[in-house]
């Protein structure tokens, strides 16, 4: 549902994460260059250095200009120098980035394409065993935390039968290249695709179940089975892609919950994404990454978002009459 | 219309199973005193040990009993969850009948603060926070609250919109009864079985934050958590020890928001026609 | 007695020459004794360390050993002491407070270009003004002065007498090549191969930040002859998973945690420890009633079990901290430093001479009941609950409080606390004592009421007599132990297991000036 209203709702939430960005260092005790730069701008910084970042972001100054020279920075496209990495914020997160969205990008696309299927399955059989058998299991595996579906599948298919790799993304220098490389990109990715996914599935099959239940009640169906439709096309072509709409509208907010989701998996396999540059972060006091990934991961969700309400009109006629 | 809330989940098998898990974590966190043999803060020099008579779960790296820090964990996690559960469940009805009885400029600035942090991933917003201020327990069951109330917000002023156009209320509205009495007397008991739903999924989530924060390492370590212990049992994890270190643990934190998965979706039905298009799951 | 017959007698000279020819054949190759290995992986849970250039790298110990192995300094060590690197032959010239250090002929940069004085010379002037994390060379550590003798003798004029300047200076300032870094403003914009042009043994052949690796192929032209070891791959992987790969072979080396060694040994592994170089204290605000008081210091010492301290926090794989600072396993380790053994009955004694009387298990004075704020970061969580216990026992009460370590920082740098714990390595050179007990900073105890003490870290650090300076490194640690400003906790052991195809071992005092690994690059030379 696009609307200005919307918008307004954006806007608002990227300013809320612009002030707590900009006022969570000053409000540390100490030095607040310290508190924006971490541990390493205490060890490698020049006092010409200190001197001249206090002039730019105005740290001396009243709270409200240093607004202002914050402000200015950001448009400029400069997310921040961290000491730590010696590099700029931008171009660490970016290094990061790639296998952030492939982990996500599949889990998100497996978890919601399997959540539906399961779901219009579940919900086409209401009620019978199978449906209570589906339901009561993945409600039960949705009350694993994904860190947790993490350990137990590095531990028994990583250390103990040793059939997937320990860590990592790639297996490094390892000189392969074309189908070779790929199918060690595989393996490296499949534990904690699989371990995202299963975290994330209950999700989609619930709403999915439940939207099914309601659709199957309308009087549409009961004409599509007048008519004499198969089964397969009753399912899916009339309930299912009904049922469809909800999981696609919450999929924005979805998407950040997997992104953060990811943060806990990637920490357990050593996965070089930016949930784990940001764990990193954290344990380095590294503050401008951290702000860093905040700042992107919140664009991202509130980009995602605004793509949806965009899409959703065309996904569902009737909705763009209702607003 | 009064939907009988118990009897909807004393009929259901996992609503029953679920309550009964929920009811036994309780009686874990209530009686861990007494279930405990050992002070869970207690350090030796019998670290890494594997189960036994003395130690049901052996000990961890600096000689803690295991079982004994298992049974004050579940205090953590449910007083940050039922803390954060009522405060935020509170604050959402707060705000969101509010919302819906005055109307006008004020329901349009609070929805619109509503809507723009419910697009926020609030994970992220914690674990910012946290980096620069390690929240003890109380700061931490308020942070939480303040980043959460805002999906029940919603729901509560969608309920309490449709609620202010039924007879009871539109009586009581006629005979002057002002926006306060209305709300008390008339919208909120018929908001009961959507309020306890708002508050199990929140106690749910907030359980599930407090152990990945733990996990991660930014939250008090003074503190028994389950997520710490975690944490802790992974980097022994060329050992055994995560046989009877990580998996109780885990299972334990997995039992309790199961429970109360189950639990809330028992008490779904109850509300889910009314509420098509918004879910809440 | 006729050892031989007059047939082999005569058969000899003709043998003779033969096995000089074989002699000569086989000697080199016992020399190097070693076969070629074309490729050796070192695990690392932490992976990035930062490009290996001088400038570029992170300003911890593992960024600065991956630039050693492509930069070099004028004096190396290995496992027992000073040896010759770029400069053959050096030379401390006492009446006018300088080294002249006479430099290998035959050395060139990866890029073809001989290596020569001027580089030395330009890498001290660059330096100096564009301050390095590892090296500095202003103050009293400063050269005044460098000049070129010849095309490969340099004189370094010191700013004053200091008896470390091998070890921190000499022996740990990368030189870098004159012809690259000539006209470089800011030394952190050049990122590209350029900047990783050494001396030393290997080249950068690749490195990713996000995987945190680093590929090293052999220079074929090093002066001491091509590495044995032609590619070095530096891989991430997480400490706890550091024992599995190396046992299916995936690494050569890595750290490992204390429980596995033994495992790792009976897997055919041979497993390596470093002499104690870092140590955790706890801090004690002396600007604070009650902590103003020696002897409520010294109370404090007798509490602390930190025997019991290792056995539990450490599980056994440490030594307990001496109150000298300076650890047990070290040269300069004076053994009459008072060492406070375990005795809370003394301790208890000494808080009674204060005028505390004991009241519920508490010391109280003026009905006021003793307690004392521990701030730790998460790091030292076990540590700190130790503390605790111990103190309380003892009849102090312990607030203990993990927080951020901006916070703890800043508060300790504030005065704003009674207790802290705190880490820092360096402890090979007695030069960190200076740092680390008098100057400021919140990672020091800013202890200056002891004139003495403050005289005797002034003057070792200019004492270029070993025997006089080693004298006055006793008598700190009986002042300072005395005095307990600070209390040394614990120093951790820490293990290293390899396949045993490079024989890795720990430099004498640490790699460079104090860095705790055994990856020395004269592991990889023949």
């Amino acid at each position: 549902m696009f609307s200005k209203g919307n918008l307004v709702t954006y806007a608002i939430a990227f300013l809320f994460i612009l002030a707590l960005n900009f006022l969570l260092p000053r409000m540390m005790p100490g030095d607040p260059l310290m508190a924006i730069y971490g541990d390493e701008a205490l060890i490698t910084m020049t006092p010409e250095l200190k001197a001249e970042l206090v002039e730019r972001f105005a740290l001396d100054q009243p709270l409200w200009q240093q607004l202002g020279a914050y402000f200015v920075a950001l448009f400029q496209g400069e997310l921040g120098y961290s000491y730590y990495y010696n590099a700029p914020v931008l171009s660490v997160i970016l290094g990061h980035l790639p296998w952030t969205l492939l982990l996500v990008g599949s889990s998100l696309l497996l978890s919601t394409i399997l959540g539906i299927t399961l779901g219009i399955e579940s919900g086409w059989r209401r009620g019978s065993r199978t449906d209570r058998a589906m339901l009561a299991g993945l409600m039960s595996l949705n009350g694993f935390p994904d860190f947790f579906l993490g350990m137990l599948l590095l531990i028994a298919f990583g250390v103990t039968l040793g059939i997937f790799p320990l860590a990592g993304a790639l297996t490094p220098y390892s000189g392969l290249s074309g189908l070779a490389w790929l199918l060690d990109v595989l393996r490296h990715l499949f534990l904690p695709l699989a371990a995202l996914t299963l975290a994330h599935l209950a999700g989609g099959y619930l709403l999915t179940r439940n939207t099914m239940i309601t659709v199957l009640k309308e009087p549409y169906m009961l004409t599509a089975r007048a008519k004499g439709l198969s089964q397969r096309v009753l399912k899916y072509r009339h309930a299912g892609r009904n049922s469809m709409l909800p999981v696609v509208t919450r999929s924005g907010i979805w998407m950040g919950r997997v992104i953060t989701g990811a943060l806990f998996v990637e920490l357990v396999f050593a996965y070089p994404g930016v949930g784990y540059l940001t764990y990193e972060a954290l344990l380095a006091r590294d503050y401008p990454i951290i702000q860093g990934v905040f700042l992107m991961v919140a664009i991202f969700v509130l980009a995602a978002n605004f793509l949806i309400d965009l899409s959703y009109p065309k996904l569902d006629p009737r909705v763009s009459y209702a607003y | 219309m009064h939907i009988d809330l118990k009897r909807e989940i004393k009929e259901s098998g996992p609503g029953k199973t679920g309550l009964i898990i929920l009811l036994l974590m309780i009686a874990v966190a209530l009686l861990a005193p007494v279930l405990a043999p050992y002070d869970p803060y207690q350090q030796s020099t019998a670290s890494l040990l594997s189960p036994s008579w003395s130690h049901w779960l052996g000990t961890n790296h600096v000689g803690q009993d295991v079982w004994s820090r298992l049974a004050f964990g579940a205090r953590t996690s449910l007083l940050v969850g039922f803390g954060v559960g009522t405060l935020a469940t509170l604050l959402g009805t707060a705000f969101g009948v509010s919302a819906a009885l005055v109307g006008g400029l004020y329901e349009k600035v609070v929805m619109r603060m509503v809507d723009a942090f419910i697009v926020i991933p609030m994970i992220i917003v914690v674990i910012l926070i946290s980096a620069y201020i390690r929240p003890g327990i109380l700061t931490l069951i308020f942070l939480l609250s303040l980043l959460s109330w805002q999906g029940g917000a919603r729901i509560m002023r969608a309920q309490a919109l449709s609620l202010k156009e039924r007879g009871h209320v539109a009586a009581a509205r006629s005979f002057g009864a002002n926006r306060l009495y209305l709300a008390w007397r008339h919208v909120v008991p018929d908001l009961g079985p959507i309020l306890l739903v708002e508050f199990i999924y929140g106690v749910r989530r907030a359980v599930f934050m407090e152990a990945g924060l733990a996990f991660l390492g930014i939250s008090d370590p003074t503190v028994v958590s389950w997520g710490m212990m975690m944490r802790d049992a992974l980097s022994f994890s060329y050992l055994d020890v995560w046989q009877w270190w990580l998996v109780p643990t885990g299972v334990a934190l997995s039992l309790i928001i199961i429970g109360l998965t189950f639990v809330g979706h028992a008490a779904e039905p109850v509300i889910e026609p009314r509420l098509r298009g918004v879910g809440i799951a | 007695m006729k050892l031989m017959s007059k047939e082999t007698l005569n058969l000899l000279p003709k043998l003779l020459i033969p096995a000089m020819i074989a002699a000569l054949l086989v000697l080199p190759s016992c020399t190097a004794g070693t076969p070629e290995i074309s490729s050796y992986t070192i695990a690392d849970s932490t992976g990035d360390w930062g490009y290996p250039s001088p400038y570029a790298h992170y300003s911890r110990g593992p960024g600065y050993t991956r630039m050693s192995f492509i930069f070099e300094t004028l004096v190396w060590k290995d496992a027992s002491g000073f040896i010759p690197q770029l400069a053959e032959e050096w030379e401390y010239i006492a009446e006018e407070n300088a080294y002249m250090f006479k430099l290998h002929k035959n050395v060139t940069w990866h890029d073809g270009k001989k290596f020569t004085a001027e580089d030395v010379v330009f890498t001290i002037d660059y330096v100096k003004a564009h301050p390095n994390p590892f090296v500095t060379l202003i103050g009293p550590s400063g050269v005044r002065e460098a000049v070129v003798i010849d095309d490969y003798t340099v004189k370094l004029y010191l700013e004053q007498p200091y008896a470390p300047f091998l070890h921190d200076v000499a022996g740990t300032l990368a030189i870098i090549p004159k012809h690259i870094w000539e006209g470089v403003d800011d030394p952190k914009s050049l990122t590209g191969a350029e900047a990783v042009i050494g001396t030393g043994p290997y080249t950068l052949a690749d490195y990713s930040k996000e995987h945190g690796t680093y590929l090293y192929q052999a220079y074929d032209d090093y002066y001491l002859g091509k590495p044995f070891v032609d590619e070095i791959k530096f891989v991430k992987i997480s400490a706890e998973m550091i024992p599995a790969a190396l046992r299916e072979g995936s690494a050569s080396a890595g750290d490992i945690p204390p429980e596995v060694v033994s495992e790792m040994e009976e897997t055919g592994l041979t497993v390596i420890t470093a002499p104690v170089a870092w140590n955790a204290k706890m801090t004690i605000n002396h600007h604070q009633e009650p902590l103003s008081s020696k002897q409520f210091r010294q109370a404090l010492a007798y509490a602390i079990d930190r025997e019991a301290l290792v056995q539990i926090t450490q599980r056994g794989h440490a030594v307990a901290g001496s109150p000298g600072m300076i650890p047990p396993t070290s040269d300069w380790y004076n053994p009459d430093t008072p060492q406070y053994q375990y005795d809370p009955a003394r301790a208890k004694g000494l808080l009674e001479g204060l005028g505390y009387e004991m009241e519920d298990g508490y010391f109280t004075k003026d009905d006021k009941v003793l307690e004392l704020e521990l701030l730790a970061t998460a790091q030292f969580k076990e540590v700190g609950q130790f503390i605790k216990q111990q103190l309380e026992e003892v009849g102090i009460k312990v607030d203990f409080r993990t927080m951020e370590a901006k916070t703890v920082d800043a508060r300790v740098e504030a005065w704003d606390f009674d207790l802290s714990i705190y880490g820092h390595g360096g402890l090979y050179e007695p030069s960190i004592l200076k740092r680390v007990i008098m100057d400021d900073g919140f990672n020091s105890a800013r202890y200056t009421l002891n004139e003495t003490l403050n005289q005797l870290l002034e003057e070792q650090l200019g004492e270029m007599d070993a025997e006089r300076r080693k004298e006055l490194v006793f008598q700190i640690q009986e002042a300072y132990a005395e005095d307990l400003p600070a209390l040394t906790l614990y120093y951790p052991k820490w293990y290293w297991a390899h396949d045993g195809t490079v024989n890795l071992f720990y430099t004498k005092d640490g790699l460079a000036s104090g860095i705790p690994l055994p990856l020395n690059r004269l592991s990889f030379v023949r």
